[in-house]
Parts: C-alpha cells; structure tokens; sequence
C-alpha cells in the first residue's frame, strides 16, 4: 500500500480559510501548524501557507467587518481535502473556507516546499495615530463616485 | 438533381445559423452587409478578449484588483457583451467572481450612495 501512494501522483489543492480578526499571531501559528499536521498525517504534502494578513471584508463575516485570510497550497488526495474542511469546520476560529482543486496528477517530488509568507494586510484605521492622510484619500473617493452617479441620474 | 436538392436545405440551415450567431456575438466579421442594414449596430471596433490575448493573463478567483474590472458598482456581473470576453473566459470569470463573493473579496450586493 505504501509503495503504491508512493508512486501514485498527487493532486494539487488551495485552501484559504478566514480566521476571526481578534487573533494574535501565535494563535494563527498554531491554527497552521494543525491543518499542516493533518495533512502530514493524511500522507500529503504542504507546499506552502500564506497569511494574507487581516483585511476587510466587504460584508460582515460572523459580525466583524475584518477578518484574518490563510492561504494553503498542498498535494494530497480527495480524502485529504475532505478530513482538511471537517476539521477547519470544527475549529471555532475559522469563519469561511473554501477548497479549489489547482491540478491533476502532480508528481510531489518535483515541486518543492516553499517558505512559508506572510503578507501585511490592509492598514488598520482603527489604530491609534493611524495615517490621517489616508482617511481623507478613503473619503474623497466614495463622495466623488456618488457625485458622478447623480449626474448620470 | 436530387443531390442538389439535399444540399439546398442543409445550406439554408447553415444560414439561419450564422444570423443567429451574429445576434448573440454582435457584428462579427463575413456578415457585414447585415449589420448595415440593421441601422449601425456593427460600430466597426471588435473587442477583444483580454484573456485571449494575453497569454499570461489566467482567472484567478483571489486576484481582487482584476476581477473588479469585470463587476458593476453594485456587484453584478458585466455580461460579455459588454466586457468582450469570449465564452470560456466569461464562464471562469463568472465561477471565480463567485467564488470571490464567498470569501467576501467581492460584494454579493454593493449598497451604492
């Protein structure tokens, strides 16, 4: 049996899963370490996970208007992505997931593990001294677009 | 002669064919006399699919800043008969628009005002 996965080719899948805003970067650490443990255990491969950083949604998700994006890439099997959603559907942080299928048969040893990323994320407006600047920038834009819709009306 | 007459029908179908994809696709080239007599709905310019012709550019439900482009103000989707893309790009644009919706990077409805 072990020889035979061996050599079977994989398939390649993305994850991204929304995690509530209020989290601390060690929680979401460890939220990664458990979906990439279960991976390992369903005999998978992780090829890399992406934390897009808290963003804004543009609609409420669970009552915040913000949420933290993590993206997953991995090579595994149908069976993997459905004991991956179980579980994301079990852990209490999670708000959304959502699974795409990216390519069929992908042989694991050709493609490599990359670092893990972790990008910044929208700019938080609700921390103290934020950039007035942008706040104006923010404001400026919604005022004009309804001006123009008026005109067209 | 009966050969001919065989022909004559499926020809007279292959016709009808065309008129119709001319409807749908709006002033495509070989039926040019057409559009003239329909008053002008050709306007000469054939939009192109951006897709199509840029090799490198692919549907990708997380890229926001694109698929933004191919969204109303209110969130709906463009037909493609006004953003130009051909019927498998539009097909992709829709499913990853919607996917998009999902994860809450694009509005199911965008309050406008």
């Amino acid at each position: 049996m072990a020889e035979t996965q061996a050599a079977k080719r994989l398939r390649e899948y993305e994850t991204i899963f929304l995690v509530k805003p209020d989290l601390t970067d060690d929680n979401v650490d460890k939220l990664k370490e458990r979906v990439r443990g279960i991976v390992g255990r369903e005999g998978g491969k992780v090829l890399r996970f992406t934390v897009w950083g808290k963003k804004k949604t543009l609609y409420p998700i669970a009552k915040q208007p913000r949420a933290i994006y993590v993206h997953a890439s991995y090579l595994g099997h149908t069976r993997l992505v459905a004991e991956v959603e179980r579980n994301l559907r079990n852990f209490d942080e999670v708000t959304r997931f959502l699974s795409v299928k990216l390519a069929d048969e992908v042989d694991p040893e050709t493609r490599p593990v990359l670092e893990d990323l972790k990008l910044a994320g929208d700019v938080e407006e609700t921390r103290p001294g934020a950039a007035p600047v942008e706040r104006v920038v923010a404001e400026d834009l919604p005022e004009s677009a309804d001006e123009e819709a008026t005109e067209e009306a | 002669m009966i050969g001919n007459d065989r022909n004559a029908p499926r020809g007279g179908d292959r016709d009808r064919d065309r008129d119709r994809g001319d409807r749908d696709g709006g002033g495509r080239g070989g039926a040019g006399g057409d559009d003239e007599k329909r008053g002008g709905r050709g306007f000469g310019r054939k939009k192109v699919c951006r897709f199509c012709a840029e090799k490198n550019a692919k549907v990708d439900f997380k890229d926001q800043s694109t698929l933004k482009y191919f969204v109303t103000e209110r969130g709906k989707i463009i037909p493609r008969r006004i953003s130009g893309n051909c019927a498998k790009h539009q097909r992709e644009i829709a499913t990853a628009i919607k996917r998009a919706r999902g994860l809450a990077m694009l509005p199911y409805n965008a309050m406008v005002g």
